[in-house]
């Protein structure tokens, strides 16, 4: 095998077809980029989804003087009594794992520590805070059904899940990820044809020097690696392009959000994420190439 | 060195058989001619012994090889036995006399320092010494069949196969392409020449097949033409 005498064939392969090698390049660059991008989304979506569900509680609001909500009709507000056997009646619930009480006064404490607006901070009292049971959940995916049950229990306003609050922002994570993977699937797609067009191109363009490689005996391997050869560097740099594009968006997009969001998009995560993208834009160049030469160059 | 034993050829899409039932033996070291009028089977002689074709029944020997029994994979190893001359030359035209011959032995994964020996030679062979760094359009059609007689020949094959070198030639010079291809011969290459020329066939004296509507008219050793002409 003489590797200088195949790198030459490709090499005059790559630049005789500039213009198909550029396509390719920026095809695969913009596939593999999307799908690297819907990865380190979903890579993200399911380390907060684990953090989350630890954290996950109800929050079992409760009756106060002239409560606006519907369930408190009385209007006077939750009783001791009340109070004591509501807590009962969660801590005996099978699924319940911890339950805290959280007074008026907490509840203004954490309110002003979690506002940054002063001008509301400024007219609410420590009586308008409602009074609470926090629960925490042994398997977060229960609540629904707690909820449901504490619904109309006397003294209980009403029942705040965080976990329908982080639902609604996971789904809209979940569609953001499915729409970089539809358009990423269309972008390989399209680079496939681009790639098997190019080999056919560079076939034609040498079709001299390929039959009368085959009339002295080249070997099949001979006369079809410069051809894949110029697929899977085309691949290749489409796939380094991707790669920086992909470290720009973990810089500028996963690193900003990172105040956000509990766990950060480690480095270890992307860095397996281009070397997965990379390895598929070159084994679908390597694919695209083989099918084509098959058909347009017998041996 | 090539066996046909009843050996019929019918492409696609035709009734006639290119080649029908022909039998024929060619020993190592011969020159023969493969004559006879347009579509009489001469070309696929010739691609059926490169298994550029496969026949529809008989068998071909080739260089001791049964063809029938010969893998895909080893059709390169067959052709790399045997060299091949055409009416078109069939050179790059973006690379030089001794780059269009050292081509056949690169392709085929030849080291360097043997091709820098051998090349040089087998141009002098063909008599293009001094014009390896020409380019093809720069010579004569002469000149450019001696330089596909040189790639042809430049790997020693066992057969050459001449599929009407000197149709694109005129006489005086097709001469000195035949004075070549003897050559060739002497050094114990087995030589198959398709041709349409009579002078050249009378001169030669060589073995003579004569092929007519995809049969053998008339095998002879020193042979010419035909009588007819």
């Amino acid at each position: 095998m003489r590797a200088n005498f195949i790198f030459s064939e490709v090499w005059i392969g790559l630049r005789r077809n500039l213009t198909m090698t550029i396509a390719v390049v920026v095809t695969v660059a913009v596939g593999m980029a999307l799908l690297g991008i819907g990865l380190m989304i979903n890579s993200q979506v399911s380390s907060m989804t684990s953090y989350w569900s630890d954290k996950v509680e109800l929050s079992v609001y409760l009756c106060k003087e002239n409560s606006p909500f519907e369930p408190c009709t009385d209007k006077k507000g939750i009783s001791e009594e009340q109070k004591t056997a509501l807590e009962a009646v969660i801590k005996g619930m099978p699924q319940v794992e911890e339950v805290i009480f959280e007074d008026s006064a907490t509840a203004y404490k954490n309110f002003l520590d979690n506002q940054s607006n002063n001008v509301f901070a400024s007219f609410l009292k420590v009586e308008d805070m409602p009074e609470s049971f926090r629960v925490k959940l042994g398997d977060p995916d229960q609540s629904q059904a707690v909820t449901e049950e504490l619904t109309g229990q006397a003294g209980v306003s009403n029942i705040v899940n965080q976990r329908q609050l982080l639902d609604s922002y996971f789904g809209f994570m979940d569609k953001l990820q499915w729409m970089a993977l539809s358009v990423a699937f269309a972008m390989v797609f399209a680079a496939t044809l681009l790639i098997g067009n190019t080999v056919r191109l560079s076939a034609f363009n040498r079709r001299r020097e390929t039959g009368i490689m085959r009339l002295v005996g080249a070997s099949n391997v001979y006369i079809q690696l410069p051809f894949v050869l110029e697929g899977v560097i085309a691949g290749l740099i489409g796939g380094v392009l991707a790669a920086v594009m992909l470290i720009t968006s973990k810089v500028l997009i996963f690193d900003s959000i990172q105040n956000f969001v509990p766990e950060a998009l480690g480095w270890n995560t992307v860095a397996g994420i281009i070397s997965g993208t990379m390895a598929i834009g070159v084994i679908i160049c390597i694919l695209a190439s083989f099918i084509t030469l098959r058909r347009y160059l017998r041996v | 060195m090539i066996h046909f034993d009843n050996v019929t050829k019918v492409y696609v899409n035709q009734n006639r058989p290119a080649l029908d039932h022909i039998s024929v033996d060619v020993d190592k070291g011969e020159f023969v001619f493969l004559v006879g009028p347009s579509g009489s089977g001469k070309s696929t002689f010739l691609r059926l012994v490169l298994k550029e074709e496969r026949p529809n029944s008989g068998a071909i020997h080739v260089a001791g090889k049964d063809l029938s029994k010969l893998s895909n994979f080893k059709v390169p190893h067959l052709r790399r036995r045997i060299g091949c001359v055409f009416q078109d030359f069939r050179l790059l035209p973006n690379k030089n006399v001794y780059e269009n011959v050292a081509f056949a032995l690169e392709v085929i994964g030849k080291p360097r320092r043997f091709i820098r020996k051998v090349v040089p030679e087998v141009i002098e062979l063909v008599g293009l010494e001094g014009k390896a760094h020409r380019m093809p359009d720069e010579l004569s059609g002469g000149e450019q069949q001696r330089v596909a007689m040189a790639r042809a020949f430049v790997n020693r094959p066992m057969i050459l196969l001449a599929d009407e070198p000197t149709g694109n030639i005129d006489p005086a010079t097709s001469i000195g392409i035949m004075k070549v291809l003897d050559r060739i011969n002497r050094t114990g290459t087995t030589v198959l020449m398709a041709t349409h020329d009579a002078a050249i066939v009378d001169s030669m004296r060589k073995r003579v097949v004569e092929l007519e509507d995809g049969k053998i008219v008339r095998d002879q050793s020193r042979g010419v033409y035909g009588q007819a002409y």
